[in-house]
């Protein structure tokens, strides 16, 4: 959940990006860290990792200046992505603001993009929160493979395969290059935003 | 399509998920392409790449192997394990125990079961949380080693007096209810109630009689919510004492609650079942800083049940 600072007029969120293993979770938080060093108020900390694989979490503070009076401040976490660390994944996710679902455009990965959805869906409720309800963006990564003529899924596709009833803002991206990473951020906090401004009413 | 480049394709897209860490998926492009290799034998040098391309589906499997065997459950660092602690509790200056337990569960839940079971010791000394944390102590006990560490823990507390009677029937209830789910035949020895303590305490106040309330539920009895509930979870108890975390949204609501003030209609949930009773309102604060800062920490304490 959010804290609200009324008095300091501070507003801090937590962001998680989730999806499926080696889908680029972890690249799109080293990619925000290189563009954002002014943004970043402590350091990208990365909590056990096996090879470049995350068991527990990623961690990443930003402040993201004013709005309208208020400081914004934001905490970004990944999760594990494989699927046997379930709990981690739940654990990570307790007082999520927003949510970033990062999907690999391999074809090879198509079902699991679909299972980590799924996954997210039933362990936000697990926390008595609709998917349907809560701030949430869709990213579709690795763009970048498709002109080394891999077999990358169309966006057409993956948007029917994942967001045909959820209907949230989606980006392509390419966590490598950093290419749409600023965007998919900047479209998660817009709508988590509008979310709490409705909830707390922080900017009469 | 010309089989050679079908087969230079396959081989190409492997490397590039053995790259990312797709290891199954590089695993069975490898094996796509060594099957047309096997079924055209004419092309060339086709051997010698076979035994290349077996030579790393069966490394593949090795790494797929590895990567099931090892888990989660390693000791990470101090600076990590502070700041797992820091994210995952709450804390505010009046309820600095509470706090200082939810990091320590928290510690546990990332597998941090060593470290976890430092701060758990540490937390005895306090009376408000002593019971918790000898709860979670037998956990950690369990998942470090086994449930006959935990019994052994349970039979050195018995023979000291660390823990007064009451303290201790609970810690057994506990830990008998862990090795009956289990289905061990082990029964650990009945605690006798002291006769200083049973003594001086009046039945009612005695928090031996009080159980474990995982969630209460309360029924408003004034207000435009008149007849509805509310229920929450308690973050922790000690005797007939329980803590709620109250959300911010609740303002108006705990603003309406007084020290004092008796909740006429609860109903208190334990492991057993549910009990209707009464609360009184003991003390409420709100939470200063931490990730629950804006919310309240409410104490009721409970008079009948
Ligand atoms: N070409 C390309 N590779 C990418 C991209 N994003 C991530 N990768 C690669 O994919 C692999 C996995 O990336 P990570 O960021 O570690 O994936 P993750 O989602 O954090 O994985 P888990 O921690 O296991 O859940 C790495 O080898 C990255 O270099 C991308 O946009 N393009
Ligand atoms: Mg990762």
């Amino acid at each position: 959940m959010a804290i609200f600072n009324l008095k300091k007029r501070e507003i801090e969120c937590k962001i998680v990006y989730y999806g499926p293993g080696r889908c680029g979770k972890t690249t799109n938080l080293e990619s925000i860290f290189k563009t954002y060093q002014k943004q970043i108020t402590g350091e990208m900390v990365s909590i056990n990792t096996e090879g470049d694989r995350t068991l527990f979490f990623d961690f990443l503070p930003l402040g993201l200046g004013k709005i309208r009076g208020c400081e914004i401040r934001a905490q970004l976490y990944t999760v594990p992505g494989q699927v046997r660390y379930s709990s981690t994944r739940k654990l990570v996710l307790r007082g999520v603001d927003g949510i970033i679902f990062v999907a690999d455009s391999f074809k090879v990965r198509r079902e699991k993009n679909m299972l980590s959805l799924k996954d997210l869906q039933k362990n936000l409720k697990e926390y008595g929160i609709n998917i349907l309800k809560i701030p949430l963006v869709m990213q579709y990564n690795k763009r970048d493979l498709a002109e080394e003529g891999l077999p990358l899924m169309s966006l057409e596709m993956m948007e029917r395969d994942l967001n045909r009833q959820l209907k949230v803002p989606s980006f392509s991206a390419s966590a490598i290059t950093g290419d749409g990473v600023g965007e998919t951020l900047q479209g998660c906090m817009k709508l988590t935003l509008e979310f709490l401004q409705k909830q707390l009413k922080w900017a009469e | 399509m010309n089989i050679a480049k079908q087969i230079k394709g396959l081989i190409q897209e492997a490397e590039i998920y053995s790259s990312q860490g797709l290891y199954i998926e590089a695993k069975g492009k490898y094996e796509n392409a060594a099957g047309l290799f096997q079924k055209n034998k004419q092309l060339e040098n086709s051997d010698n790449m076979l035994s290349v391309i077996s030579k790393r589906i069966s490394a593949l499997g090795q790494k797929i192997k590895s990567l099931n065997g090892t888990g989660a459950n390693h000791e990470i660092s101090m600076k990590a394990q502070n700041l797992i602690k820091q994210l995952f509790s709450f804390s505010s200056e009046e309820h600095e125990e509470a706090a200082k337990l939810e990091g320590a569960i928290a510690l546990a839940k990332f597998g941090q079961f060593e470290r976890a079971l430092k701060e758990f010791f540490e937390l005895l000394r306090h009376d408000t949380v002593r019971v918790v944390a000898a709860k979670n102590i037998l956990r950690c006990h369990v998942a470090l080693s086994s449930l006959d560490a935990a019994v052994a823990q349970f039979q050195k507390w018995l023979t000291s007096d660390f823990f007064n009677s009451s303290e201790l029937k609970r810690i057994r209830l506990f830990l008998q209810d862990m090795i009956d789910k289990k289905e061990l035949n082990i029964t650990l020895p009945e605690i006798r109630s002291d006769d200083k303590g049973s003594n001086q305490l009046h039945e009612k106040d005695d928090p031996d009689n009080v159980l474990d309330i995982s969630s209460i539920g309360i029924i408003f009895d004034s207000g435009p919510r008149k007849g509805s509930i509310i229920e929450y979870d308690v973050s922790f108890q000690s005797g007939n004492m329980i803590s709620l975390i109250i959300s911010s949204k609740e303002k108006e609501w705990v603003d309406s609650l007084s020290i004092g003030h008796k909740l006429e209609d609860v109903q208190y949930y334990s492991p057993i079942a549910m009990f209707k009773g009464s609360g009184l309102v003991s003390s409420k604060t709100e939470i200063k800083s931490g990730p629950k800062r804006g919310d309240y920490c409410l104490d009721i304490k409970i008079i009948s049940m």
